[in-house]
């Protein structure tokens, strides 16, 4: 099943990527995808693991060159030029999955400070853009001047989105940004997320195994199924298929399985609910409608 | 980029040098260095090096593999055949431009000294590294060294942080791999700037390196004592060591060889 999406902000064209090219370990990720993710929204990929998520995330922002094909940016090829291939990584940013790992910096402000710095701006733009990110991140101004080692692995993994987000790319792409995070952390980066999304009219990718949280947070949802892309469309066009989910090893959120069952016990509170948000006002008019029903 | 690395590394297989017992295989490598660097005439070389030709197409290794092994080599290789050629001196003068003198027998030793190396490696890759696993190796060398216990040696100690260090290089590969990227993303750039620079770009990788290093081996402690780990007192194996026909087979071959190269060895053909 191949369904194309056209122009976009930031597309793969007949990619083929293999790892270990040569050796007997050589394996074919991707073979031959065609997609395109749309500007301006938050897009989130789904796919159960090994359907090739993780490698389309790199292929994004050049730390992989694909085998064949070519991944453009507004319609330019990144490999283009492969010496300039640092500065669309400054434009793509990149948050990998589990990402505390990478901080190492004496205190917070300097570790979120070393992506800007790489790109050569000036400290007080430097500084402008740290705190900026801190706040989309909610990270307190006293944490600043912490060891990132002292914190919290909450507060470590928001550290490290915060380093990604100084360097304000205009397409951000996060592998599972919130997993292992209690709801409250999962709320708080996935709302920073959004903030930073709408306030630098960025295009963002998160990639997540959480059809909750995508629900509520992607405004548009690819499905990837063994290296191709599946599905496209709105959570309501994606979730309405549930057969077809299943297929492909992912399932719809939880709370539209429980509106589904309490649909079977006899209580209708309507079709498409896929957020908790949807479903709380949707029983609200449900009974509120019961109650002057029965007056 | 980092996981290219394939000297010293486990080649999984099915062949009959995979099924070799360990403490048998370490036992043959020393007796075919010994037979390497006991050889010394034309014949007795032709025999070391197809011997080694003989146990690569047994360990079903494929060639480019092993010659990937040779190619950090090269360099050490040219520089001792450079010295052999030109600081041997002989009977038979080839050529003679003032003080550089170039004897037949310089040639010859600079040849043998290649062909030396050549079946070094080979021999112990294919025999050792590639065919043996690591856990498997440490085995063999535990229970090679187990003797020495007896001079209060900590053998077993020793064999475990050998197991322990080579299981997790793959990992630390792979975490070393990650960092990179990571940092890659964040634009750090390793490969232009001067020397000075280039040592400041590998800080943001080796901070981040040896603080998860030091987070396992905390975690891998906690673990194993949590299974009651306590060294190697008292301690059985999951798998029991055989010697089979095999193996003595392997050893009458390797025996073999060493002799028909000490009887080669007075045949001269210069």
């Amino acid at each position: 099943m191949g369904e194309t999406v056209t122009g976009g902000k930031i597309s793969l064209e007949h990619v083929t990527y293999k790892y270990s090219v040569g050796t007997p370990f050589e394996k074919t990720a991707l073979d031959d995808v065609s997609l395109s993710f749309e500007g301006g929204i938050i897009t989130g990929l789904m796919g159960h693991t090994g359907s090739g998520k993780s490698t389309i995330a790199q292929l994004l922002n050049g730390l992989l060159k694909p085998t064949s094909g070519t991944v453009r940016i507004d319609g330019k090829d990144i490999w283009e030029d492969p010496k300039k291939i640092r500065e669309i990584r400054f434009r793509v940013g990149m948050v990998f999955q589990y990402p505390e790992y990478q901080l190492f910096e004496e205190t917070v402000a300097k570790d979120i400070a070393y992506g800007p710095r790489n790109m050569g701006l000036e400290e007080s733009e430097i500084e402008a853009r740290v705190l900026d990110a801190a706040r989309f991140t909610g990270l307190e101004a006293e944490c600043l001047e912490k060891s990132p080692f002292q914190l919290s692995g909450g507060q470590k993994r928001r550290v490290a989105i915060a380093g990604i987000m100084a360097m304000r790319p205009e397409i951000l792409v996060l592998d599972e940004p919130a997993a292992g995070l209690d709801p409250q952390g999962r709320r708080e980066i996935l709302g920073g997320i959004r903030e930073y999304q709408r306030e630098n009219g960025a295009t963002v990718i998160i990639i997540s195994h959480s059809m909750e949280d995508l629900a509520v947070y992607a405004d548009k949802l690819m499905v990837i199924n063994q290296g191709h892309l599946f599905r496209y469309g709105t959570s309501h066009e994606i979730f309405c298929h549930a057969e077809e989910l299943k297929q492909v090893g992912l399932s719809r959120p939880q709370i539209t399985k429980f509106m589904m069952e309490l649909k079977r016990e006899g209580l209708d509170a309507g079709e498409g609910i896929y957020t908790v948000g949807d479903a709380f006002e949707a029983v609200l008019r449900l009974f509120g409608g019961e109650r002057s029903h029965a007056e | 980029m980092l996981s290219d690395i394939t000297l010293g590394q486990f080649f999984p297989g099915n062949s009959p040098l995979h099924k070799l017992d360990p403490r048998m295989k370490i036992f043959l490598i020393i007796l075919f260095i010994v037979t390497i660097f006991c050889a010394s005439s034309l014949l007795s070389f032709c025999l070391v090096l197809g011997s080694a030709a003989f146990l690569t197409i047994l360990s079903r290794i494929p060639l480019r593999q092993i010659l990937k092994g040779l190619r950090p080599l090269f360099l050490i290789m040219l520089f001792t055949a450079i010295l052999n050629i030109f600081w041997t001196s002989g009977e038979n003068l080839l050529w003679q431009w003032g003080f550089v003198k170039i004897y037949a027998e310089g040639l010859w030793y600079a040849l043998f000294m290649i062909v030396r190396v050549v079946t070094l490696i080979i021999g112990s890759s294919v025999l050792l590294t590639y065919t043996t696993s690591p856990i498997a190796l440490t085995d063999g060398l535990e229970r090679v060294l187990s003797p020495l216990r007896v001079l209060h040696l900590p053998v077993h100690e020793f064999s475990m942080m050998m197991t322990i260090a080579l299981r997790f290089i793959p990992t630390l590969i792979q975490e070393t791999d990650k960092i990179i990227n990571a940092q890659k993303a964040r634009g750090a750039d390793f490969t232009s700037g001067s020397l000075f620079q280039r040592m400041h770009a590998l800080v943001p990788v080796m901070v981040p390196l040896f603080v998860s290093a030091f987070h396992r081996a905390d975690e891998l402690a906690v673990a194993m004592e949590c299974r009651c780990y306590h060294g190697g007192e008292g301690r059985t194996r999951m798998t029991q060591l055989h010697l089979s026909g095999r193996d003595y087979l392997f050893l009458f071959f390797m025996l073999a060889l060493f002799a028909l190269v000490l009887l080669c060895n007075s045949v001269s053909f210069w």
